[in-house]
């Protein structure tokens, strides 16, 4: 049965699309509402107060190393793509890998800005601007450690024989997540630390 | 694997796409420091922001390659994002003056 569903979400509709990317696509549109409705409540709430110069509050070169992390992940996704369609396992596990590591180094400097942020007694709860800085931030983070663990799964389904036949799409789907999530902190970058 | 055909950019291209993307996160976070309005500044890394997403879903995301999508939504989505941002700031400064 589980074959049959592999399968058939493969097949190409008549949208000229395999049912299974239009389904991540379909999702992905729901996402980009998500956010647009946080950053919607962001621009309202920020132009109807007086706003701190972000750059005076944040670690802005740990959040550019952070942007430039996401952007070489979103680099190694790609390439993960591109080995699966040549059916390379050695370099689809490598890039794999890669995204993985380059997601956890990004969580991990997220949580070392946090860590400086509670040191000072900046919470969630103790002003608007650091109710939106963590709302935003959290919610992006909670993204990447999904879309880390996904890619995680599907480098485990490597090691199947047939993984090419079968489960080859899902690489390609778990990368459409993820640059997706790298779209996200393109905005979110400028607009939190930047502007 | 997919039965959809397109044709996939060799790693090389992927290594140039991500040589742009860094220039234009040097680009920004330079910008953000120079000393011109904030306004002027935030539609200056707006707009890098708008070329990034662009370069990312059209080569890493496939999007240039896709046969199912038509050119003119793609090019239309920057200008409604645009549009909606405009809204959401007019919006914030009406509530201002309330």
């Amino acid at each position: 049965m589980s074959s049959t569903i592999a399968v058939n979400s493969m097949e190409t509709t008549q949208t000229g699309i395999p049912t299974a990317k239009l389904g991540m696509w379909v999702f992905l549109a729901s996402e980009v509402m998500f956010f647009a409705g946080l950053l919607g409540a962001y621009i309202v709430l920020r132009a109807g107060t007086h706003w701190p110069h972000p750059a005076d509050e944040l670690n802005v070169p740990a959040a550019a190393v952070n942007t430039f992390i996401l952007l070489s992940s979103s680099m190694t996704m790609a390439l993960s793509v591109a080995a699966v369609h040549r059916r390379d396992t050695g370099r689809l596990r490598m890039f794999l890998l890669a995204t993985i590591l380059l997601g956890c180094a990004f969580l991990g400097v997220k949580g070392y800005e946090y860590s400086v942020k509670f040191h000072h007694g900046h919470l969630p709860g103790t002003g608007l601007f650091w109710d939106v800085y963590f709302t935003l931030t959290g919610i992006h983070g909670l993204h990447v450690l999904i879309g880390a663990l996904a890619n995680l799964w599907v480098l485990s389904l490597t090691l199947k024989r047939d993984f090419f036949e079968r489960k080859g799409h899902l690489v390609e789907l778990s990368g459409l997540y993820w640059h997706f999530v790298d779209v996200v902190w393109i905005f979110l970058f400028p607009m939190v630390y930047l502007i | 694997m997919s039965t959809e055909t397109h044709a996939v950019p060799n790693y090389g291209k992927y290594l140039v796409i991500w040589a742009f993307l860094i220039a234009l996160l040097a680009a920004g976070t330079f910008v953000s420091y120079l000393p011109i309005s904030r306004t002027g500044i935030a539609l200056i890394i707006l707009g890098i922001s708008l070329v990034k997403t662009a370069l990312v879903g059209l080569y890493f995301m496939h999007m240039k390659f896709e046969k199912f999508i038509p050119i003119w939504a793609v090019a239309v989505f920057p200008f409604f994002l645009l549009g909606l941002a405009g809204l959401l700031i007019f919006l914030g400064l009406t509530l201002i003056h309330i």
